[in-house]
């Protein structure tokens, strides 16, 4: 393709004999012109690994020059649903088995025997408090300590006794955390009015309140009951602001478990999971952004 | 008329010679043409000429008198078919339309095109929702390609407009008489046996045996060239039927006088019917623009295939799936192809081409723009390109004295003194034997440029006798004319008696001009100083020696002398008759010399010195005497100053020809008479030899010889030939201007057939404006290369982002929507802008380029353009994107492998590097914002490389920003880039996101470094002429 000279052309292209040329050029055009290319590409290299240490300088340790596009943060739950679909059916350990180890990873996080050092954790109380400031991110306080969160806390779904996370029963949990975002701290709703009325029996002070429901009008009433489990079954204050990952090496975010305990078997249903704050917002193109939406659907045949 | 000379005129396309010659043309050219050569030559045994008219009548069952009867007219109709040149086989729109279409550059696109539909349909086949990039951009890569087709169509068919004006669409009637009745009918009706008549103005229908004529004269000059009127009467003067004077030809004109012919031949059989057949047949090769796209093409198919095929074997070796591989291989080969280099070419030629229409070069087919600028060899016409096509007064010879004659076309030149009174008398001579007259009503039109009616002689004679003495009328009505005989070519004289300005003076004065030799037979006395003196011995020999001189500048001479008739012998009212002379006409006094010439035109003689500066051997290649020919390449330079030809080496050593070393001589005129003898190793070896050569009495297959030999001309022993331009206005010359890598016809002068057949048109004939089209020629090539080298630039920033993406696995750093944003978007006025870029040096100081050696596209320029500039544009455009990231939180060594996470889109919670969780939309605005920061980071290194493609040579600084398009085309793609990133709405529209006003300025060291870096270049490409850097860099 790149030429279609006559083969003879080509093969004396290649190798010149007479002239002693490969390629067209001889041996010594080709040690000038490659050591030009590979003095000049060094110097390149150079020049960018320069520019990029000067970029790094610039940077702070601790926290993001912009942080505009990661706020407001999204909420994401274990296990992870492919195309925001979770089904599966009871009767199969296999159609379930991925979620559960999914959650049984995630949570080996939040084992208790991981949190004794007392160097690192600290309790904040099993209620909703406020928020615990640990200095400023720049002084030199150093390593902040983070707030233990026992997976017991997760009750039924805490993976301890039901290590199907109740799949098996058909009354699959799901684990929910609010995306970590350095130096941001969520604040509650301050008034109803933008909560939808159903979910605002779940507001109280210091958590920031997730509720879930169906998200079509058919599936109203086919859900069942939602059971809330986690430190005012929300996202409790005392656990912001995060201090990166440099200050806060051992920093656990707070979770909710989320039970569906009486779903509606062998039908799809269309859930969505909101969090509630003034500084939380939705997005129309981000599904994850204050809020998410999954497909369910459980089998029993 | 022909005084002085013969008239004869040998278009030899008919010469026995020829015919000999066809077997010999040892060419390796496809047999058909040699065949139609040898039809061509084996029609022309036109044997009517010879025959008696009687025989004439009979072989077409005609009637002198009557005609055909309409029965018979009807039948020949029916078998000849209709009187009309078989039109060009017209390619139909659709076909010129797919040309456009499918051809030279629109084949890369197509391909690339088509590989994206494959790897999209490849992707919709495996996966379950295919990224739609593919899709889009082989739409829009086909939408390119037909957008710029139709362009470049109408283009094509807005100049063939201009030439669709051109023709004359005024059907032709002819006057046949048929059944002894004369009836006007469409000139498509004539058949063979006609009986037509014609009449001064009318065209001649088709080609006529003459059978009787009163005074008749027709200008052949749209078959020979030759602008002269030429006698037609009844008898066959020569074998040749083209030279013999019974014969009137097919589309030629009559110009005076009346003539009855019967048809011999009509539509395609017609002398001129075979030219234009031949023309058609004839095949051009690609113009030189076209080869180089084509080379450009191969070059860029051989990169982005190696590039293709080393990262397939590289994403398999990686672990990739073949699929995934094979798509990869087609986005790397369409991220190679620069989809807005089909438009930014065909831009550039059109603004070109307007440009050289501006400047009285129309171009036909836009890659001919460039054709004029590689050209090595013009061939170029006399009459009326070289020359102004009008016969003026040159030289006079009175007083014993030769008197030079202004023959500019403004009257700037110098005059003579007018103060003798032989010069009265020979002015007076001049107006009053003379028959030619200005046409009514152009009083306010300076005299030169009046129209006359008369042949070209006469009306040189009237318009210089106007010039100096004044209304050459008023002088007509105070000497009124009692008597006239009218020229003819046994006397070779014409006379006229009048009566005398005083009105006491009941003499009458006799006048009478024409070939000098007669009229100084008919001499006995000559005017000296207004003293009639005997002519004696001393006087002949001045008097020969000034006809030679004159006639040696070739210019037609015609000697003028008078008689006051004594009023004893010819009282007044005496009856003169001229049909049996019953007056004297010997013994007259001999006045003067006039001398004619066709005059170069004012522009000619610099224009051929900047050719001949400009390395282009220019060659003349007439119809005419090789005395004229020769005098007047000498007069425009063709022939230089100081240079001689053989002949005059010759005279100079008083030496035979035979013994002169051809080799002495730069210059050589060579008769078409000599050229048929001629074999192609000698053809081969004038034209090597010579600098300068003119070829005189040619005829139309011998320009073509010509024309192939000039082709074949190869320099520096390299395999391409020389690059040749013809120019052309006759029928006679459409082959040569066919066959020509461009032939030039001419706009006023030219005939239809030739304008059919040539490249270019010149709208003034002058031939001064091809030197305009030869520097807007180079000027476009080299700004094409500069245009090309910007372009291609962009390139390497666009395809290695993707690259990376699969070599290191980290977020795709510049997107297929971003990449034509570029290439169609900011590039394109830049780009564009670079056609206006002024020459470096002066292009008419240096030798046409090469086509082996300089091409549009080398290797130097994709090492500057791909290794170079486009690297350091690269590493511009991935520190905007690291920096971007960083500052969003993810660290440059983070990003190494992240790839396969962030492009998950069930992973929300992707951690970067302070800790921070993403959602997948979250980080692909990330993402696209990096898109367009890489993109503006293009258009800030290219706002470096538009500066630095300026020049190839020169230092910016020394070249200047006077381009004032190109300074508009930087603020153009700033703003362009700022829109697209800043306006609401291209979030969703293009996935463009604003950016933070720091992030412009990522790019600007890398912009900086590119414009140092180039400066150093070429300073030491300017200090080191010849050295490494240039042999390594100089595109």
């Amino acid at each position: 393709m790149s030429s279609n000279k006559e083969d003879g052309g080509w093969k004396k292209f290649v190798w010149n004999s007479e002239k002693g040329e490969f390629c067209g050029r001889t041996g010594g055009s080709w040690f000038k012109i490659l050591g030009f290319y590979l003095i000049f590409y060094s110097f390149l290299a150079g020049l960018f690994v320069g520019t990029i240490q000067c970029l790094l300088l610039t940077l702070s340790d601790y926290k993001p020059t912009w942080q505009d596009r990661v706020a407001p943060p999204g909420l994401s739950h274990t296990p992870r649903s492919d195309k925001s679909e979770l089904a599966f059916n009871l009767n199969d350990l296999e159609t379930y088995l991925p979620y559960t180890k999914a959650m049984r990873d995630f949570l080996s996080m939040y084992d208790e025997d991981k949190q004794r050092d007392q160097m690192k954790y600290e309790d904040c109380g099993d209620e909703p408090t406020e928020y615990k400031y640990r200095g400023d991110l720049n002084s030199d306080v150093g390593v902040r300590k983070a707030c233990r969160f026992q997976r017991s806390l997760l009750g039924p779904c805490s993976g301890i006794e039901d290590r199907e996370f109740g799949f098996k029963e058909g009354k699959p949990c799901l684990i929910v955390k609010l995306n970590r975002i350095v130096n941001f701290v969520p604040r509650p709703p301050s008034s109803n009015d933008s909560i939808p009325e159903a979910a605002q029996y779940k507001v109280r002070p210091n958590v920031i309140p997730i509720f879930c429901t169906n998200r079509r009008e058919e599936d109203a009433g086919k859900i069942g009951e939602v059971k809330y489990y986690g430190i005012g079954e929300g996202f409790p204050l005392q656990y912001y602001p995060y201090y990166s990952k440099v200050l806060h090496p051992q920093y656990l975010q707070p979770l909710v478990a989320i039970q569906f305990v009486n779903v509606t078997m062998n039908t799809e249903l269309r859930i969505e999971c909101k969090v509630f704050g003034e500084n939380i917002g939705y997005s129309e193109k981000d599904k994850f952004q204050g809020r998410f939406e999954l497909k369910l659907q459980v089998t029993n045949l | 008329m022909g005084y002085g000379r013969s008239d004869s005129y040998r278009v030899a396309t008919t010469t026995e010679k020829d015919e000999k010659e066809s077997p010999k043309k040892a060419d390796t050219k496809a047999e058909k043409k040699i065949k139609d050569m040898d039809d061509l030559k084996k029609e022309v045994p036109l044997t009517e000429h010879k025959m008696s008219v009687e025989e004439v009548c009979q072989k077409y069952s005609t009637d002198i008198v009557q005609g055909l009867t309409n029965a018979k007219a009807a039948e020949y109709l029916a078998r000849d078919g209709p009187n009309a040149l078989t039109p060009p086989p017209t390619t139909p729109e659709w076909v010129k339309f797919c040309r456009q279409l499918f051809g030279g550059f629109s084949i890369l696109l197509w391909t690339g095109a088509i590989l994206c539909f494959l790897a999209y349909a490849i992707q919709a086949a495996t996966e379950d929702e295919p990224a739609g990039d593919n899709l889009y951009l082989g739409i829009v890569l086909s939408a390119v390609v037909i957008i710029t087709g139709c362009f470049s169509y109408f283009q094509e068919a807005k100049s063939s407009k201009i030439m669709e004006s051109f023709k004359n669409m005024v059907p032709q009637q002819a006057l046949v008489i048929r059944e002894g009745e004369k009836m006007q009918i469409n000139a498509e009706e004539v058949v063979a046996g006609d009986l037509v008549e014609v009449k001064g103005g009318d065209r001649i229908p088709a080609d006529l045996r003459i059978v009787s004529s009163h005074g008749c004269k027709v200008d052949n000059s749209s078959l020979t060239g030759e602008s002269e009127p030429q006698t037609r009467s009844p008898d066959c003067t020569h074998d040749n039927p083209l030279e013999t004077r019974n014969v009137a030809f097919f589309s030629t004109n009559c110009v005076e006088g009346t003539a009855r012919g019967i048809v011999v031949c009509t539509g395609d059989r017609t002398v001129m019917g075979r030219i234009a057949t031949l023309t058609s047949g004839l095949e051009s090769g690609k113009t030189p623009i076209a080869k180089e796209i084509e080379h450009f093409i191969h070059l860029i198919t051989g990169v982005a295939v190696f590039l293709g095929i080393t990262f397939f074997i590289l994403a398999v070796c990686l672990g990739y799936t073949w699929l995934e591989a094979v798509i990869f291989l087609i986005g790397i080969i369409v991220a190679n192809v620069p989809e807005g280099l089909l438009a930014t070419v065909t831009v550039c030629l059109t603004l070109t081409a307007k440009r050289m229409a501006r400047k009285n070069c129309l171009v036909k087919n836009l890659e001919a723009v460039e054709t004029l600028g590689s050209t090595s060899t013009i061939c170029s016409d006399k009459t009326g390109t070289l020359t102004q096509n009008r016969m003026t007064v040159a030289h006079m010879w009175f007083d014993n004295q030769i008197h030079e004659a202004d023959t500019t076309e403004d009257q700037s030149g110098a005059s003579f003194d007018k103060s003798s009174e032989t010069w009265l008398a020979l002015a007076r001579v001049a107006a009053l034997c003379n028959r030619a007259q200005f046409k009514a009503a152009q009083d306010q039109l300076p005299i030169l440029k009046r129209d006359v009616a008369g042949d070209a002689s006469e009306s040189a004679l009237l318009k210089c006798i106007e010039l100096s003495c004044g209304s050459v009328k008023q002088m007509r009505e105070k000497n009124k004319k009692v008597a006239e005989i009218p020229f003819n070519s046994t006397n070779k004289y014409q006379l006229s008696v009048h009566e005398t300005e005083n009105e006491e003076d009941n003499r009458y004065l006799l006048v009478m001009k024409g070939a000098p030799e007669r009229i100084l037979d008919r001499c006995s006395t000559i005017l000296i100083q207004g003293k009639e003196q005997p002519m004696d011995e001393e006087m002949k020999d001045a008097f020969q020696n000034a006809y030679m001189e004159l006639g040696g500048l070739g210019e037609r001479v015609l000697g003028f002398c008078h008689l006051l008739m004594p009023e004893d012998q010819y009282p007044k009212g005496f009856a003169f008759d001229c049909d049996d002379v019953n007056f004297t006409t010997e013994n007259l006094c001999f006045v003067g010399l006039m001398s004619m010439i066709d005059p170069p035109r004012a522009a000619v003689p610099d224009a051929v010195g900047k050719c001949r500066s400009a390395g282009i051997k220019v060659i003349m290649v007439t119809g005419d005497h090789p005395i004229t020919a020769k005098a007047i390449a000498k007069g425009v330079g063709i022939i230089s100053e100081g240079n001689e030809t053989v002949e005059d080496i010759a005279s100079r050593l008083n030496i035979p020809v035979s013994q002169v070393n051809p080799r002495d001589a730069k210059a050589c005129v060579i008769h078409g008479t000599d050229l048929k003898d001629l074999s192609q190793e000698q053809m081969d070896d004038i034209l090597r030899n010579h600098t300068e050569i003119v070829f005189a009495r040619t005829s139309p297959q011998q320009k073509l010889i010509i024309v192939e030999g000039c082709q074949r001309q190869v320099r520096h022993t390299q395999t391409d030939g020389a690059i040749v331009a013809v120019t052309g206005d006759g029928v006679n010359d459409s082959p040569a201007l066919k066959k020509a890598d461009i032939g030039v016809a001419m706009g006023i002068s030219g005939s239809d057939v030739s304008k059919q057949a040539a490249d270019m048109i010149l709208l003034d004939d002058n031939f001064a404006s091809i030197v305009t089209g030869v520097e807007e020629g180079r000027l476009i090539f080299d700004n094409l290369k500069k245009s090309i080298a910007y372009t291609l630039t962009s390139n390497i920033p666009e395809i290695t982002p993707f690259l990376f993406f699969i070599l290191v696995n980290i977020p795709l750093p510049l997107g297929t929507i971003t990449i034509l944003c570029i290439d169609l978007g900011t590039d394109m006025v830049p780009a564009i802008s670079l056609a206006y870029e002024a020459a470096e040096s002066d292009i008419m100081k240096r030798q046409p380029r090469n086509p082996t050696r300089d091409k549009l596209v080398n290797e130097r320029l994709i090492s500057i353009a791909y290794g170079q500039i486009g690297m350091i544009q690269a590493l511009g455009g991935f520190f905007s994107y690291f920096v971007i990231l960083a500052e969003n939180g993810f660290l440059p060594s983070l990003l190494v492998g992240i790839r396969l996470n962030w492009d998950d889109r069930s992973n929300n919670d992707l951690e970067d590097s302070y800790g921070q969780q993403w959602t997948y939309e979250q980080r692909k605005i990330v993402e696209y914002t990096c898109h367009t920061a890489f993109f503006v980071s293009i258009v800030v290194v290219q706002w470096a490389d538009v500066i630095i493609c300026k020049t190839r040579r020169n230092s910016v600084f020394q070249q200047g920003m006077r381009n004032k398009i190109l300074i508009f085309g930087l603020f153009e793609e700033t703003a362009l880039a700022a829109f697209l990133s800043y306006t609401p709405g291209m979030d969703v529209a293009l996935r463009m996101y604003p950016l933070k006003p720091s992030w412009w300025f990522c790019a600007f060291p890398y912009s900086f470094l590119i414009f140092v870096y180039d400066e150093i270049r070429k300073l030491i490409l300017r200090r080191n002429p010849g050295g490494w850097v240039e042999k390594e860099t100089y595109y």
